[in-house]
């Protein structure tokens, strides 16, 4: 609550103790954690290692009376087909593993957009949802409603049809300025850099890391305050000035790529699938209306007295919400984001009905040529659960930092 | 690691059912009087649902001749609709006993010992569908388009091969679901639909004005439709012959409704057309080594029909799709096509 009495000039030095007195909802306290072992404990986790372990022979088993040997082998031939887009240069005689890993980015890129949209989406609709506006309210709660009980299959595939039978033809496609609109793709300008372009990159990358060490040298060091006004702007000004100076130097050539029609479709310039906004919207609405809930019921749990205390202590609207309400809600609602989060990465795999080539796209088309199910579905889950893993130990960290702020 | 061997364990339960070894099929089949048949979902001509849930079509009629053939009654084909990308391995892990819905062979597939490819039901081809106004009567004036294809099937490969030996860019749209697919061609998301010629054909009579799509003249690709079973040799051998006896039959001039008259009248017939039928028949020895009734061969050609009876009902002149089977690959070798009828003696 450091940054309270800087911020908070309206209160007097008397009420920023007050501030710090201000009862906090109690984190809630860990469960005491045993260290030993109970033997119920280690007969569950024999049992648990034994399923597994007979499963595995099992499977072996099976396998190899089949005829089949498990082995990896598969992911260096060439895989020999396209996908729809990929973020990394991809032909159809690069190797299957390249395909994963392009299917895997896609999957990542499509999991963060949807995720920042969702996001918006729910904290808009979950405020609103406690708002004071009447209609507002009605409002949010018809879309919570609808887009929490409908199918997200069916979700995706209406606003697929829809999508590519009301936006026109690529031949007749809606310009906005050099951005244009058709039922392919959204077609827009993207920057080139030319030879050379990592110098700018990284120059600009050490401002970056020099500030972030001094930063964390600082708060070692336990001095109690943040960067100076001062020194922010001399940082903002390296970051720009750094690589603009590099690139002036070592001649690194900036154009711009439009994109142009020419025979079926736009060449140049970058471009989004009409598929890629489709699903974003699906996921954006439907988690969305999941988050809404989770951040209403956030908002919820927060009492009454503490708006009431902070008004008390003449707390402005504005700052009630961001010192008093917000990091309390966020704290709450930080495990069961979570787990959106974690379903909606899952749920990206709705993708391929559409034909965007995420993993489960590849991984299904490399089952179908390389038929070597066990090791595919394998390498599909495992990528999906590190990917989900990674996440949950992110929130889990922050919401642990949260929590032993808030406990001081 | 623990999760990941817990995810391993929950497979077990379906890789469980793989027999050590193969020949229980045949067992499957009779103890449970029924034959399990993946077939496409939808596929008009192929495979489509009728409003009791019961397929009709050119791929489900060798799921009856499998019936007729060893439980002696055509009915008692189960079958089942089953997405492309599902259903090898459904096959694979035990969730069917054969399928027959348009699945190629190919050198890979057929070298995997959890399925066996049994005999081709149909030769096609891959090809290209593209509207009549985009005004392109060649594959080859394809430079730059984006091609609509299904998800997960070798049509991807045949697509990535031809257009980078003609060193022709493209954009490819690789749609798993169906009606997305065509709604994407239709709506002119892609300027190319992709896929075998036989289903562009039967796909263009799902747009509101099939008239303004044709098919281009390129065959890229050999797709050899073939039945797939999970291995047991004596089920193969079952359904091979009973194909051979549908190509027989056609060669002999013997259908559904003339082999009533044929085999009352056995004696006066030529000896390849007594072989099949008659009580002391090849066919009867074939059935006593198979395990399979007796009058096996009767009982496919009365239940399910020849071969060109089969195209014809399904795909021929009187249906929307008119095709002429002697203007196929499919027709007898004698008639120009590579259907060779196998003798049997």
């Amino acid at each position: 609550m450091r940054f309270t009495i800087r911020k908070c000039t309206c209160i007097q030095d008397a009420s920023v103790t007050q501030v710090y007195m201000l009862p906090m909802i109690p984190p809630s306290a860990p469960p005491p954690i045993g260290t030993h072992l109970r033997t119920a404990d280690i007969a569950v986790a024999g049992l648990v290692l034994g399923i597994v372990v007979l499963a595995m022979w099992n499977i072996l088993a099976n396998m190899s009376a089949a005829g089949i040997s498990p082995g990896f082998d598969f992911l260096w031939q060439e895989a020999g087909f396209d996908v729809s887009e990929a973020l990394i240069p991809y032909q159809p005689s690069d190797s299957y593993a390249r395909v994963i890993l392009a299917g895997l980015l896609n999957t990542v890129f499509l999991a963060s957009i949807c995720l920042v949209v969702s996001t918006l989406v729910g904290v808009a609709f979950g405020l609103i949802s406690v708002g004071p506006s009447p209609v507002g309210r009605a409002v949010a709660m018809a879309y919570v409603e609808l887009f929490r009980n409908l199918p997200k299959l069916l979700v995706l595939l209406v606003l697929y049809v829809v999508a590519v039978n009301g936006l026109p033809h690529v031949r007749q496609a809606i310009s906005l300025g050099p951005i244009y609109l058709s039922n392919r793709s959204v077609a827009f300008p993207v920057i080139i850099f030319g030879e050379g372009a990592w110098i700018p990159f990284a120059a600009a990358l050490a401002v970056v890391a020099i500030a972030a060490c001094r930063k964390y040298l600082r708060r070692r060091s336990a001095e109690a305050h943040d960067n100076s006004r001062t020194e922010r702007v001399i940082i903002a000004a390296a970051l720009v000035l750094l690589p603009v100076l590099t690139m002036l130097i070592f001649g690194v050539r900036i154009d711009v790529s439009v994109p142009e029609l020419k025979g079926f479709d736009f060449s140049g310039g970058g471009r989004l699938s009409t598929q890629f906004l489709v699903i974003v919207m699906t996921l954006g609405l439907y988690h969305g209306a999941q988050i809404a809930e989770v951040v209403r019921g956030g908002l919820k749990a927060i009492p009454v007295g503490q708006t009431e205390a902070a008004a008390a202590l003449g707390l402005k609207r504005r700052q009630t919400v961001r010192f008093v309400i917000l990091p309390q809600v966020l704290r709450l609602i930080l495990p069961p984001m979570n787990n959106q989060y974690v379903n909606l990465i899952k749920n990206t795999s709705i993708a391929i009905a559409v034909g965007y080539s995420d993993l489960m796209s590849v991984s299904g088309t490399i089952i179908n040529q390389t038929f070597k199910p066990l090791e595919m579905m394998l390498i599909t889950m495992g990528l999906y659960l590190g990917l989900c893993a990674c996440l949950t130990t992110l929130t889990n960290r922050y919401h642990a930092r949260l929590t032993k702020r808030e406990g001081r | 690691m623990k999760v990941l061997l817990t995810v391993a364990a929950t497979m077990t339960a379906a890789l469980a059912a793989i027999p050590a070894h193969a020949g229980p099929v045949m067992d499957e089949i009779v103890s449970s009087d029924k034959v399990i048949c993946l077939v496409n979902p939808n596929s008009p001509g192929f495979s489509v649902a009728d409003s009791e849930g019961v397929f009709h079509g050119f791929n489900t009629d060798f799921c009856r001749m499998a019936a007729a053939a060893i439980l002696g009654d055509a009915e008692k084909a189960d079958m089942r609709g089953v997405g492309f990308s599902d259903a090898l391995k459904t096959l694979v892990a035990g969730g069917g006993h054969m399928a027959s819905r348009s699945i190629t062979q190919t050198g890979t597939r057929d070298a995997d010992p959890g399925l066996s490819f049994v005999v081709t039901t149909f030769y096609d081809g891959q090809g290209f569908m593209v509207p009549t106004s985009l005004g392109v009567n060649s594959a080859r004036e394809l430079g730059g388009a984006t091609i609509c294809a299904e998800d997960g099937s070798t049509t991807l490969m045949n697509i990535a091969d031809w257009f980078t030996d003609q060193d022709i860019e493209y954009r490819l749209e690789n749609i798993a679901d169906k009606t997305a697919r065509l709604e994407a061609f239709f709506s002119g998301k892609c300027d190319v639909y992709a896929s075998d010629i036989t289903a562009l054909f039967s796909d263009r009579l799902l747009s509101n004005a099939p008239l303004d799509y044709k098919i281009l003249p390129e065959v890229i690709s050999a797709e050899p439709l073939t039945l797939v079973t999970r291995p047991d040799k004596t089920f193969e051998t079952v359904l091979f012959w009973a194909f051979q006896v549908m190509l027989n039959a056609d060669h002999f001039g013997i259908n559904s409704t003339n082999i009533d008259e044929v085999v009352a009248t056995l004696p006066d017939q030529p000896k390849a057309i007594y072989r099949l039928f008659a009580d002391d028949s090849a066919t009867v020895d074939m059935a006593r080594n198979l395990g399979i009734p007796e009058d096996w061969a009767y009982q496919v050609i009365k239940q399910v029909g020849s071969y060109s009876e089969v195209f014809d009902r399904n795909l021929g002149r009187k249906t929307v799709f008119g095709v002429e089977l002697n203007d196929t690959s499919n027709a007898l070798t004698r008639d120009g096509g590579q259907m060779f009828a196998y003798p049997i003696r």
